[in-house]
């Protein structure tokens, strides 16, 4: 059981020193409790303080760093096997397939595929994250490091399946200082891979037969020092790895054994492989239910559109809403003297809403104003979408670059018309339709 | 030492409800796990997929959807290659004509599909209304009327129109009731809460708890689902062991990344595979969050979500 | 006398059935099918009563037996009523026998027996209510004109009209259009022929109520509590009509007549009414029909859109100004008889009389009353007039209570809006939104200056004098009940407020009044009972009702909540909060911020750093959310000491919660201007100096306990 904040507060000097950032111990209390922050920025604390919190405080599921620079990824760290208890914290990351039984052909147009996918979704760089390079059966160190080279080239994080020790030393002479994963440590051969990855300074990907296997792998490999790993949970097909996945986070969730509390690789080329529709299928799935890092042939627009869309929202704070940048946007054309609409930065609004205008094939501005991310009602109750904070975004932000002056403001704060036209002096408010839906309707029936 | 795989067991399971009539039926619900937990327990009945038509015929569908249609010319041959997709178990006809705001179709037109339709197929049936809740306490009703003896489901089951549309398809006409409510545990039951004090038995509920399309709020989707399925198994509510619906096309083929066309954005590919790619991946979420079945329009998804439940079970 | 009278009527409609029955058994034989047509319910009424489905002459012959058997002879009321029943059977048995060799007895414009495909499509609109209620109206009027008004004044309320008897002549002779398609359905001219809506009745118990067939006390359940018929019997009445009645009233059905002599009253049951203008009233209110209000009378539109329309000055027609002259706006409950529904009053000159831009008084009183109508509900009720007379085109309505301010604009006046449409609205607004407590309402409107100074000050302010009085001394322990409210948790998914008379919830919009009336308006709704029956420990507000019941609804995410402790399970906050308090180590108090509050607090956190700690539905010892109402609550963090640990607040929110908090402050500890004690970000934003602060104003939790 974690400590609540007073707990850990009894167990700090109590100086207010701020030497940890914090301006009392109280709030840093709280941000240790939070897991915000971590208690070993306190100078101050006991050493059996130190001891019994951090024993306390330790997180079921560790996080794991891989890749460096601009491109490291945090993975695990997870306290919850559902969003709504808490939030996730590491998001999914997905690695496109490379193997050494590709022909050259193959790879190169692979590479060249891989960076047209590279985007921005609401605040967030929507690109394929990491790199996997398969030692296929037979291959030898030199295939297999010029491989894994021209896939560096990408400057992606790789991950390297290999399972021989030799090969992915050698692998990993070309490539370790951009801190790839090894993924290739099995019951067989965990001694060897551990000193390949220990000496290289990468995480161990770890994998087993079953999950009796994994675990005592797992055990063995924690024996000898090494707590830098992720888990391959791929199964010998879909049942199985799903099964695997599940398991594995929620012994280490909900029954805190710490063995299983790393993050995981699902592989599903392994268990689909040629199939890019239940490849696709798996991604989601996977991302739903605790893949760390998720494996694919490919990943074009078709895949990436909806897998990072799902992963955006499976990853939102459930108590922080997403929010768009506030601003004009126009849509279908919208030029200066075309009509201006008002609504709030919520992401939700602003998708649901900027669909139906699409769908209404009328040039308009819709202005997004700074609502704190809430939705309308909310954020009207909570005094962040009023009549003087609307007056003040179109005055400061719309009247120098519109010249249109009507505009509509969402049905639901139709209370807000007075207000803002008191505010607003030579604009025509005019209260909107309460839903989205009727949107098209309403612009229509305006326009008639 | 290995590992001590300790199942998650409840004293609770999700309602059996069968849609359809004669030879071929569906049963959906029954489990008593999370979705496809077949670890801490044997699947009861498989989630089950169904193939989208709407009374509008193709207009407006894909390329890859036109092309499989190919040849149909009446709603009739439309429902019968439906009908007869690769891993379709049901037939959903969603009735988008009858919405006041678009084509307005009347309550009469919009019958003589919906006999059309169940005339040509004898798989099980569901119908989804227009969307506007006045025109479904309408039309919903006479569609009841229309199918009885098929034990069809009828969605779109409101708060704002709960007791026209489930007293005539739960009691007067003797069909399933789909319960629809916006992605909120506590809608969600209340809508049940009624409408089983209309008199309808909640062995003859379905709900449908809202859907999005991912990355259009689909968060909410994903908790709805969860905390759901967490009532109805470790609190044993039984006012939230419905099985439970979600049309995924109508949601997926509207928004931009499945409708632009690759002329308008050619840097995003073939307008097809985004659109089949978008269904896919929202019915894989929708039924690991816990869909007992989902609607789909495309037959790849069609045929992938199948196989993809097949593989799970 | 009444009793007699039934059994004798009874009686004499056996003898008559057995003959018929006898007699047809002797033309056709025992095996002759004898039933009715377009129907799976055999003889619906005997089936649905006993189970059994009667085909055969033969077997209608064994029925009578089991009739016969229902027609005990005891002197008691249950008797008589089961008595009814056995004439009702009889009366079907009659009647089948009509239908023998598939003729069809009835012509034009009467219908006789009614198929279920009638049944299952009038189902629903009775439940929606678009049917509101069936009449059966039975015998004849006194004039036919009488006749057909009243049926009449039914179809109007969409009401679905049966007629038996001489009425049908009357009608006829009036030319009045009949049909089921508008609603007015002729059954026959016999007296029997009323069994067939008594069928439609029964067979909707067992379509629409899922019933088992021969379940009586399920059915006769099911056809009071569901099926909203009435029975309208014009004198004269005799034995056979009141033996039919008595079997409308075992089924839940009133019987109103004008017949005034040889019966006698039964409350509720057998009404005696002699104005057959009055029927309609005292029927619907008799089977308490409501009749929703589809569109509101009233010359300008209605609609949310409206809402934030201002007038201003030059657009103005009048203005009423409570801050000027006496204005008052209040809800008053009344008993039923002293309400008539929906009779406008306006009292004192209409606002033609008034110049254009002029100022006046006004008062208007909404009286209602109804069954379940509390006086708590008045100020629930009164709080949705602002919304409801904004919602008008053309006016607008500020204040509340005797300050409230109302425009009417240029343009409504033009379009014909005057004082006593107010009134529509209202009427309208307050019988829709609030029909679960509402049965009946009328409005009067003051435009008289002293009829609008006397409502003021000898009828609203004592009311809100009152009602003010009410809210002090409604205390925790004054109640039974608490509430809980979970609109919040579309996005607090675990979050549970308790609401209870000393502690609103904390987004400051729910009060334990309001909950206790969204409780009564939506039973399903997000507010619901909470017992406080078994208590754990009283003085932290631990009890093992509000457990289960914050278990139940946070769907088991939480399993403990106390009342009144911030330290030990404290009740959970969802965002919404108003303030959020945390513990102050080094004061040994707790430290208040709220929302509108930007600046950094002596905890070395701002409230959005606590508000990330406390939402969410998460319990966090030693922080905890509320509203801003809640600070000079007795209540306030009870267990730990209450109120005397508070050792900071932001200014503003000081004072705001200046006057009452100080009144808390003195009658609990008898400490004059608590608030001067307390701190604020004028004093201090970290410990050091607050303590300081403190020490200098000597504020009493520095000598308290240690709260950790």
């Amino acid at each position: 059981m974690a400590l609540n904040g007073i707990q850990i507060f009894k167990l700090t000097p109590k100086k207010n020193c701020k030497e940890c950032g914090c301006p009392t111990c109280m709030a840093f209390s709280m941000k240790v409790a939070q897991g915000a922050m971590d208690i070993s920025a306190c100078p101050h604390m006991s050493e059996e303080a130190l001891a019994s919190l951090s024993e306390a405080t330790a997180p079921p599921m560790k996080t794991i760093k891989i890749g460096a620079g601009s491109e490291e990824f945090t993975l695990g760290g997870e306290t919850v096997l559902y969003r709504h208890e808490k939030t996730f914290v590491s998001k999914t990351r997905y690695a496109v397939a490379l193997c050494t039984d590709m022909d050259d052909a193959a790879v190169d147009a692979k590479l060249a595929e891989i960076p047209k996918v590279d985007y921005e979704r609401i605040s967030e760089r929507m690109y394929t994250e990491l790199v996997y390079v398969n030692c296929g059966e037979g291959a030898d160190a030199a295939k297999y490091t010029d491989l894994v080279k021209k896939a560096a080239g990408l400057g992606r994080t790789l991950v390297l399946g290999c399972s021989d020790p030799e090969i992915a030393k050698a692998a990993l002479e070309v490539c370790k200082d951009s801190k790839p994963v090894l993924n290739g440590a099995n019951a067989a051969n965990y001694e060897a891979m551990n000193a390949v990855a220990t000496a290289a300074g990468v995480v161990l990907g770890v994998s087993g037969k079953d999950l009796n296997e994994l675990y005592d792998t797992v055990a063995a490999l924690e024996k000898l020092g090494n707590k830098n790993l992720v888990l391959d949970v791929t199964g010998a097909d879909i049942k199985e790895t799903f099964a695997n996945a599940v398991l594995v986070r929620r012994a280490a969730l909900k029954d805190q054994d710490r063995t299983f509390g790393y993050p995981s690789i699902v592989n599903t080329v392994k268990v689909a492989m040629g199939d890019k529709h239940m490849q696709a299928a798996l991604a989601a799935l996977f991302t739903m239910k605790y893949g760390s890092i998720v494996v694919l042939e490919q990943m074009t627009y078709a895949e990436a559109l909806p897998l990072y869309g799902l992963r955006q929202n499976v990853y939102t704070d459930p108590q922080k809403p997403m929010k768009v940048e506030p601003g004009i946007y126009p849509i279908n054309g919208g030029a200066e003297d075309s009509l201006a609409l008002v609504t709030v930065d919520f992401a939700l609004t602003y998708f649901v809403v900027s669909g139906e205008l699409e769908r209404s094939g009328v040039p308009l501005n819709l202005c997004i104003c700074d609502a704190g991310g809430l939705s309308v009602l909310t954020s009207w109750a909570a005094g962040k979408f009023s009549g003087g904070s609307i007056a003040k975004f179109i005055q400061e932000e719309v009247e120098p670059k519109i010249s249109c002056r009507k505009l509509v403001i969402p049905g639901k704060v139709a209370v807000l018309k007075g207000d803002i036209e008191a505010k607003l002096p030579g604009w025509e408010v005019i209260v909107g339709p309460r839903e989205a839906v009727q949107l098209v309707k309403f612009l229509k029936d305006m326009q008639a | 030492m290995p590992f001590n795989q300790k199942p998650q067991k409840f004293n609770a399971k999700i309602n059996t409800v069968t849609i359809g009539s004669g030879d071929k039926t569906v049963t959906l619900g029954g489990g008593s796990t999370f979705p496809f937990y077949t670890f801490d327990a044997p699947a009861e009945n498989a989630p089950k997929v169904g193939v989208e038509i709407s009374d509008m015929g193709l207009e407006g569908a894909s390329e890859g959807i036109k092309a499989y249609y190919e040849g149909a010319s009446t709603m009739a041959d439309i429902a019968k290659k439906a009908a007869a997709m690769e891993g379709a178990d049901f037939v959903a006809l969603l009735l988008e004509g009858g919405d006041p705001n678009g084509a307005d179709k009347p309550v009469d037109e919009l019958i003589a599909i919906v006999k059309e339709v169940a005339d040509a197929i004898d798989c099980p049936l569901v119908v989804e209304g227009c969307k506007n809740v006045e025109k479904d306490a309408e039309l919903l009703p006479k569609v009841a009327e229309v199918l009885q003896g098929r034990n069809v489901l009828i969605m779109s089951e409101k708060e704002e129109n709960y007791k026209a549309i489930g007293a005539a398809a739960g009691l007067a006409y003797d069909q399933i009731v789909g319960a629809e409510s916006a992605v909120d545990i506590n809608l969600a039951k209340q809508l049940n809460v009624i409408t089983t004090q209309l008199g309808v038995k909640p062995q003859k509920i379905v709900m449908n708890v809202g859907s999005a399309c991912v990355g259009y709020g689909y968060e909410y989707v994903v908790s709805t689902m969860d905390r759901i399925k967490g009532a109805a198994l470790s609190q044993n509510d039984n006012m939230l062991q419905m099985p439970i619906i979600t049309p995924v096309a109508s949601e997926t083929w509207g928004v931009k990344e499945a409708s632009a066309s690759e002329a308008d954005m050619p840097e995003w590919g073939p307008q097809d595979e985004r659109g089949i790619d978008m269904e896919i991946m929202t019915a894989a979420a929708d039924l690991v969050s816990g869909s007992d079945a989902v609607i789909l329009r495309h037959p790849q998804s069609v045929a992938t979500i199948s196989k993809m439940i097949k593989a799970l079970v | 006398m009444l009793i007699n009278r039934i059994f004798s009527g009874n009686d004499a409609v056996f003898g008559l059935t057995e003959q018929a029955v006898d007699g047809a058994v002797k033309e056709h034989g025992a095996d002759k099918a004898v039933g009715f047509p377009h129907t799976a319910y055999c003889l619906p009424c005997y089936y649905a009563v006993t189970g059994v489905k009667v085909k055969t002459l033969g077997e209608l012959k064994e029925a009578l037996g089991v009739v016969k058997s229902l027609m005990t002879r005891e002197h008691a009321l249950d008797d008589a009523l089961m008595s009814g029943v056995a004439t009702a059977l009889c009366a079907e048995f009659i009647e089948a026998l009509k239908y023998i060799d598939g003729v069809q007895p009835y012509e034009e414009p009467c219908y006789g027996h009614l198929a279920d495909s009638i049944i299952r499509e009038m189902g629903v609109p009775l439940v929606t209510g678009d049917i509101p209620g069936v009449a059966v109206i039975l015998g004849s009027a006194p004039t036919a004109k009488e006749g057909v008004e009243l049926i009449k004044s039914y179809q109007a309320q969409g009401i679905l009209v049966t007629l038996v008897g001489g009425i049908i002549d009357q009608a006829q002779e009036l030319g009045l259009k009949m049909g089921y398609n508008v609603r007015i359905v002729p059954l026959g001219k016999d007296v029997t022929s009323v069994i067939h809506v008594v069928s439609v009745a029964l067979r909707a118990a067992l379509i629409f109520g899922n019933v088992t067939p021969g379940d009586a006390a399920s059915l006769i359940a099911y056809t009071s509590e569901r099926v909203p018929a009435f029975v309208n019997a014009f004198k004269p009445i005799d034995d056979v009509v009141l033996a039919a009645g008595a079997g409308a009233i075992k089924l839940g059905f009133p019987v109103i007549s004008n017949e005034t002599e040889n019966i006698v009253e039964v409350p509720g049951a057998l009404i005696a009414c002699p104005d057959v203008a009055e029927f309609n009233k005292v029927s619907l209110e008799a089977r308490n029909i409501k009749i929703k209000i589809t569109k509101i009378d009233i010359p300008v539109a209605f609609a949310s859109a409206f809402e934030g329309e201002i007038i201003r000055r030059p657009d103005m027609q009048v203005e009423f100004d409570g801050s000027r002259v006496d204005c008052a706006e209040l809800v008053q409950t009344k008993a039923l008889e002293e309400v008539e529904d929906h009779k406008i009053e306006v009292i004192g000159p209409e606002v033609d009389t008034f110049e254009v831009g002029s100022k006046h008084s006004l008062a208007y009183v909404v009286e209602v009353a109804g069954k379940k109508m509390q006086p708590d509900f008045e100020p629930v009720i009164e709080r949705k007039f602002h919304n409801y007379i904004n919602c008008i085109e053309g006016v607008y309505h500020t204040g509340q209570r005797d300050m409230l301010r109302i425009r009417i604009s240029k343009e409504a006046f033009g379009a014909g809006f005057r004082a006593r449409h107010i009134g529509e609205v209202l009427y309208a607004q307050v019988k829709n939104e609030f029909e679960a407590v509402v049965d009946k309402c009328q409005v009067k409107i003051y435009t008289d200056p002293a009829a609008c100074t006397r409502i003021r000050h000898e009828v609203a302010v004592p009311a809100f004098e009152k009602r003010d009085a009410r809210l002090e001394t409604l205390t925790d322990e004054s109640v039974d009940v608490y509430y809980s409210c979970i609109l919040c948790q579309a996005f607090s998914p675990s979050h549970v407020c308790v609401v209870t008379p000393e502690r609103l919830g904390l987004c400051g919009a729910v009060s334990w009044l309001d909950a206790k009336a969204t409780n009564e308006l939506d039973p399903a709704g997000p507010c619901q009972v909470i017992t406080k029956e078994r208590p754990i420990d009283e003085n932290i507000g631990a009890y093992e009702d509000v457990d289960e019941a914050v278990q139940k609804y946070s769907q088991g995410a939480l399993e403990h909540v106390t009342l009144y402790s911030i330290m030990q399970d404290p009740m959970t906050s969802c965002g919404c909060f108003e303030c959020i308090c945390g513990i102050e180590p080094f004061s040994n108090g707790v430290v208040i911020a709220n929302r509108e509050y930007a600046g950094m607090t002596p905890l070395g956190m701002t409230f959005p750093e606590m508000a990330s700690m406390t939402g969410g539905g998460v319990q966090t010892p030693g922080f905890m959310g509320h509203g801003k109402h809640f600070i000079a609550s007795k209540k306030f963090m009870k267990a730990e000491g209450g109120i005397e640990r508070i050792v900071w607040m932001p200014k503003e929110l000081k004072d705001t919660v200046a006057e009452r908090l100080n009144r808390t402050a003195k009658e609990v500890y008898g400490i004059d201007n608590f608030t001067d004690m307390i701190g604020d970000e004028t004093v201090a934003t970290d410990p050091e100096t607050l303590v300081a602060f403190l020490t200098e104003h000597n504020h009493p939790a520095l000598s308290m306990d240690p709260m950790m």
